[in-house]
């Protein structure tokens, strides 16, 4: 296999499934490639996309944070609840921003610091800070935020682009950059790849982990906020059951889900067909929830077609000759529910 | 007691990995109720022998006869059937599970109920003829190695071995541990079990062993009953090679020290650890596995700080707090364990180099530039003369020694006044060795400071300027080069003649 | 000779943890039984009828249902993973169920109960297939699977809603049938089968081989691999046992609730997580026990029942403290285990280290 098809094969893939999707689509609505279309397609789940750019680092890292839809009902209800209890609506909006920061942290400080698996500390997040967001407003509806607000969320700001769609396009290139061109991008991969070797090299593994948790928190109350403003009010359930969008999209991308490996293109692309598939599904009258079920089986495909690919060719590779000489490494996984495979295929090159 | 005889019988095993012929025509014969001792240096083919024996590699040539018959075992569950067990120097038990139960765990014809108070019992009984006193209820989590260990043997017990592989078993075990152990593996003898038996401590070896065998370089040197050997004889053996086969330093003066321990320690681990190096010099650091040489080296890193003693580098003191901080000061610490502490596999090869100094390749804005990156890893590739596909190639796709070249590239370019190597020719070809070697000379003279652990003797004596061994967690002597033999290194370091 | 460090001398028989490490899972049990008399004392002083025999009858019926779900997840987590899904399965089966008794309205108790525990099974079958077969991480399986089955039924019942009046008398008479009574202290059948449910797990678990392996493959993969343990079938009836549980609890929610939406059984999966987790069962696989996922059970439908009745605190706070319960579980299994641990990583600490693959000496250079 040629270097380029090795670096890039996942994501031409995903470029093909895209253009599949569009065609499909524009064969149900002629006018589906219009532009608007496409900046609707975006704004009626920007939020969503937002997070997706930010979990993307956390899972490249070799963690997950299941909390993120319920870091985003905890940072808008503060937001709502200080509004409905007087408070200047800019201390408001601050404070709620503070909260999504907090939230990671706290969950940061138990996967960095205490070195708890980030699938139960954050599982307990996803319970939490939805029940703290409940506690806050209840069961009623918050709305009545300043005009300006409400617009922010719901009109266009440059051109046709709204402010969150504007957020989403320049964190996903800065997001790139980061991830690719920084040290600390790549010591995002080293360590999600084999924590010992980036600690060996001088890596501090669990600040890194703890700016990880910490930002996806703060992203997540980011997109919390916008949410109250696209849709001018605040509910206890707001962005229930978003984590499985938004971690689809980053397992779609490419992104191993053992950590380590994956790239900003291959999530933006799965974005896209993430978003333009749900947006077909509802072209072709589909319902949301059906959408949902079908993100479900995108998602198991998104890990389950690279394990028997890789298996396959595996099976074809090995044939006769030596076993590889120091073949499977074994990492202690210290205690994650996601089982690894390890294997690393040495292919001697002399 | 069963009637003596050959329970497994090898012949002609040969076994090439690659560029490395790891066994060649080697011939074993084990006897029911004898103690076989297999001694031999690192990469003389132990490992292979073993693992060929309970089916995790098939040999390229040669046939082993269980009982006469010929046996063709291709899985650990082969070697099993034909009653053969190993058991290496870490165990494999189950923490959450019981003494009892990680016994009889593996065994599948005790039926679908587990009979909870027969089982104790029986486990009892077990660890009882091995004079071992352990509460089979309590949880596995909570034992030692040597009870760990202990386990393991009344487990091949109850699965009614009949040739026991014991690959270092008492590599960190205490003395008293270890003539327990070895009170276990008589008992064992005494029922007819064939004992292989791996160890580097030579004293146990003439203790406990009925014959002695030595491997050296993939082929069988020597197979004697013990009465007929000497330590020294087996030494030699063992060692062979003469030093001449080995790249020879260059001539050349040490310079100023660079870096003074005193008294170094760390509570329970190592202590009274004193020593300097010079600019330009190598110190070889000589002991067993397990006698704390990695531990100094980890505590100079910062990664496992030492709690008394002092170290000064460059004339100021040095508190190593974490290999960051170790790094900045000029400290560089070469892994031994390539796969899970020295490289990222899927990393590319320059990646893996400039990682730990990444931030000197940061442009305006803070943004890596890759085509530095590029030009430092390609000025590593010539001057090492490392050989991969591409810059880009990750390091998973490069050999041994190329990866093994590729790490000491990585910690060349955080241009460290004390580089420690651990191991660093280890599980590499040959020719790898010997260009790591010169390298190795090359950074002396260019009047770097270099700790050299090694458990390659032969190497040590030849590449370093003086050599320290340590035993046991202490330092039991300084050999400077022309003082330095191997008999007496491996004297001091066993702690017996 | 004395080696240094690990291992040394006066730990050969490990006595010296047995009575703390002997029964750790005992002990976990007994403070949480502790932790829910002082709930209900506590209780009992904040409102009034918390030591009444309605209290205790409310409290029992709601626990059944997490119950059942938390002996099955428990089972799963022991073995190092972990099943979102159960939740829709509870869904998907009470509404087949109720589906099926309404056009069948002769069928009997054990066949409508057959019923879902086979569909739940059969959804557990696939969601074990995914993960010991496809060796897909059960978090991303199940998390998929959650939408699916919820998605699935969404479009099978085309917006009808199960109803009790479909359904046949016997099962609407279920959920106030005792099996005995002492004074107002009823023992409901539901909750009589939960805990059939629980010590039936708790026996196959401590008493089968199988049950033991379980436990084995969840404490070191490795080991049981070497030890020639059928890894992958072990899963994948961990998964089964899951989903067949959560049939069975999608029956209890039937014949308790009667109407059963799209929706129903939402959420459950986390309480059945929190449920085990706050039970003492680890979730790094290996230890912990049916009894103390029932315990966590108990503890969380007291919280539930009793956050309605306390005016001070608002019924809304239930998430959060069960969300502070779930990490306060996982912080004190790892804080408890701690040493234990580390004594166990640092006696296999000087290996490591001192360690190449061949364990060089120096007579092994």
């Amino acid at each position: 296999m040629p270097e380029w098809a090795r670096r890039w094969g996942w994501e031409l893939l995903l470029a093909g499934i895209l253009i599949g999707v569009l065609i499909l689509n524009v064969s149900l609505s002629p006018f589906y490639l219009g532009v608007q279309n496409v900046i609707n397609t975006f704004q009626l789940s920007i939020e969503k996309v937002i997070v997706a750019v930010i979990m993307a680092f956390v899972i490249v890292n070799g963690e997950i944070d299941l909390s993120v839809a319920s870091v985003m009902a905890f940072s808008a209800s503060v937001l709502a609840a200080l509004h409905a209890a007087g408070a200047p609506f800019g201390l408001a909006v601050g404070a709620a921003l503070l909260t999504g920061a907090i939230a990671g942290l706290f969950q940061g400080f138990f996967v960095a610091r205490m070195g708890l698996p980030s699938l139960t500390v954050t599982l307990a997040g996803l319970i939490g800070f939805r029940g703290a967001a409940r506690i806050l407003v209840e069961d009623q509806s918050i709305g009545d935020f300043p005009e300006w607000f409400d617009r922010l969320g719901q009109d266009p700001l440059v051109g046709r682009l709204s402010f969150g769609l504007l957020l989403f396009l320049v964190g996903i290139v800065v997001a790139g950059i980061i991830l690719h061109r920084t040290p600390f991008g790549r010591s995002l991969y080293v360590i999600g790849d084999n924590s010992e070797v980036a600690r060996f090299s001088g890596i501090n593994v669990a600040r890194t982990k703890l700016i990880v948790m910490t930002s996806s928190g703060f992203v997540a109350g980011l997109a919390g906020v916008l949410f109250a403003a696209r849709l001018g009010s605040v509910r206890g359930d707001l962005g229930q059951g978003f984590e499985l969008d938004i971690i689809t999209m980053v397992l779609l991308g490419g992104v191993s889900i053992f950590g380590g490996s994956g790239t900003m293109v291959g999530v933006g692309l799965s974005i896209l067909i993430v978003l333009n598939i749900r947006n077909g599904l509802g072209l072709a009258r589909f319902a949301i929830t059906t959408q949902t079920g079908v993100i479900g089986v995108l998602l198991i495909l998104s890990v389950l077609v690279p394990n028997l690919v890789s298996r396959f060719a595996r099976r074809r590779h090995r044939g006769p000759g030596p076993a590889p000489p120091s073949g499977g490494r074994t990492t202690d996984q210290g205690g994650d529910l996601r089982g690894r495979e390890h294997e690393s295929q040495q292919a001697t090159v002399e | 007691m069963t009637e003596p005889g050959p329970y497994l019988r090898a012949s002609g095993l040969s076994k090439r990995f690659d560029a490395t012929q790891a066994l060649e025509d080697v011939s074993l014969t084990l006897h029911q109720g004898e103690i076989h001792a297999l001694l031999g240096e690192n990469g003389a083919g132990k490992s292979t022998l073993i693992k060929i024996m309970t089916g995790i590699h098939a040999p390229d040539q040669g046939t082993i006869l269980v009982r006469g018959e010929p046996a063709n075992i291709r899985s650990p569950a082969d070697a099993q059937r034909h009653g053969i067990a190993a058991i290496y120097q870490e165990p494999t038990i189950f923490p959450d599970l019981n003494v009892a139960e990680n016994i009889f765990v593996g065994h599948r014809e005790r039926g679908t109920v587990v009979r909870w108070r027969r089982m104790y019992r029986e486990a009892e009984s077990i660890l009882a003829t091995l004079g071992v006193h352990l509460d089979v209820r309590a949880l596995a989590s909570g034992l030692s190695v040597a009870a760990q260990q202990a386990v393991e043997i009344a487990k091949a017990i109850s699965l009614d071995v009949k040739l026991l592989i014991m690959d270092e078993p008492t590599a960190a075990l205490s003395a008293h541990e270890v003539s327990r152990l070895f009170d276990q593996v008589r008992h064992l003898t005494e029922t007819g079990v064939a004992v292989l038996f791996i160890s580097h401590r030579l004293e146990e070896v003439f203790e406990i062993a009925d014959r002695v065998t030595v491997l050296r370089d993939g082929r069988l040197i020597s197979s004697n009953p013990r009465d007929e050997v000497t330590p020294q004889g087996a030494i030699q053996d063992m060692v062979g090679r003469e030093m001449a086969d080995f790249f020879s330093r260059s001539e050349h003066q040490a310079g100023d020290p660079v870096l003074r321990v005193e008294e170094l320690g760390r509570e329970g681990i190592f202590s009274g650890v004193t020593f300097e190096v010079r600019r330009g010099e190598v110190l070889g650091l000589a002991g067993l596995v397990g006698a704390g040489r990695t531990d100094v080296a980890l505590a100079l890193f910062g990664i496992a700080p030492a709690d008394q003693g002092s170290v000064d580098l460059g004339g100021r003191p040095l508190i190593p707090r974490s290999p960051g901080h170790a790094m900045r000061r000029g400290i560089a610490y070469l892994s031994e364990d390539r796969l899970q502490r020295g490289l990222s596999l899927p990393q590319s090869f320059t990646s893996n180099i400039t990682l730990p100094t990444l931030r000197r390749y940061v442009s305006r804005l803070r943004l890596l530039d890759s085509a530095a990156e590029r030009a430092v890893a390609d000025r590593f590739r010539r001057r090492l003369n490392i050989r991969t596909p591409s810059l880009r190639t990750p390091v998973e796709r490069l050999s041994g020694g190329n990866q093994q070249k590729t790490m000491l590239a990585k910690w060349l370019n955080t241009q460290p006044a004390v580089l420690i190597l651990d191991e660093p020719t280890h599980g590499i070809d040959v020719g790898a060795k010997a260009e790591v070697h010169k390298i190795i000379d090359e950074l002396a003279r260019s009047g770097m400071a270099i700790i050299l652990i090694s458990s390659d003797l032969p190497e040590v004596l030849a590449m370093s300027d003086r050599v320290l061994v340590m035993r046991e967690g202490r330092q039991v002597g300084v050999f400077v080069r022309s003082e330095a033999t191997q008999e007496g290194i491996i004297t001091a370091a066993m702690g017996a003649a | 000779m004395s080696r240094i460090g690990p291992g040394s001398s006066e730990r050969v028989g490990g006595s010296r943890r047995r009575r703390l490490g002997l029964q750790p899972e005992r002990m976990r049990e007994l403070s949480l039984l502790a932790i829910i008399v002082v709930a209900v004392l506590a209780f009992s002083l904040v409102f009034e009828n918390a030591l009444s025999g309605r209290f205790f009858n409310r409290v029992t019926t709601s626990v059944a249902i997490t119950a059942v779900l938390a002996a099955g997840q428990t089972v799963v987590i022991i073995t190092r993973n972990i099943d979102l899904s159960v939740g829709s399965i509870v869904g998907v089966t009470a509404y087949l169920t109720g589906e099926y008794l309404g056009d069948h309205p002769d069928a009997g108790l054990f066949l409508a109960i057959g019923v879902a525990v086979l569909i739940g099974g059969a959804l557990g079958l696939v969601n074990g297939a995914l993960v010991a077969y496809g060796r897909v991480p059960a978090i991303i399986v199940t998390l998929g699977t959650l939408a699916i089955y919820r998605t699935w039924l969404i479009e099978h019942a085309n917006s009808q809603n199960i109803t009790a009046d479909t359904l046949p008398q016997w099962l609407d008479e279920l959920p106030r049938a005792s099996v005995l009574s002492f004074g107002e202290f009823d023992i409901r059948l539901t909750f009589a089968v939960a805990v059939l449910v629980v010590v039936v797990l708790q026996i196959a678990l401590g008493r089968l081989r199988w049950g033991r392996w379980l436990y084995a493959v969840g404490s070191n993969p490795d080991a049981a691999r070497q030890a020639g343990l059928p890894a992958q079938p072990l899963t994948l009836v961990a998964f089964v046992v899951s989903g067949a549980l959560a049939g069975l609890a999608g029956f209890m929610f039937l014949e308790r609730f009667g109407t059963i939406t799209v929706f129903a059984g939402s959420g459950l999966e986390l309480a059945s997580v929190a449920a085990a987790v706050v039970g003492g069962v680890s979730v790094l696989g290996g230890s912990g026990t049916v009894f103390g996922a029932m315990l966590g059970a108990v503890l969380i439908a007291l919280l539930d029942q009793s956050l309605l009745r306390t005016p001070q605190v608002s019924e809304f706070w239930r998430d959060a403290i069960l969300g502070a319960l779930i990490l306060a579980g996982v912080a004190a299994d790892f804080l408890v285990g701690k040493r234990l641990r580390r004594r166990w990583a640092e006696s296999r600490r000087s290996l490591s280290l001192g360690a190449t693959s061949e364990r060089g000496a120096v007579t092994d250079a």
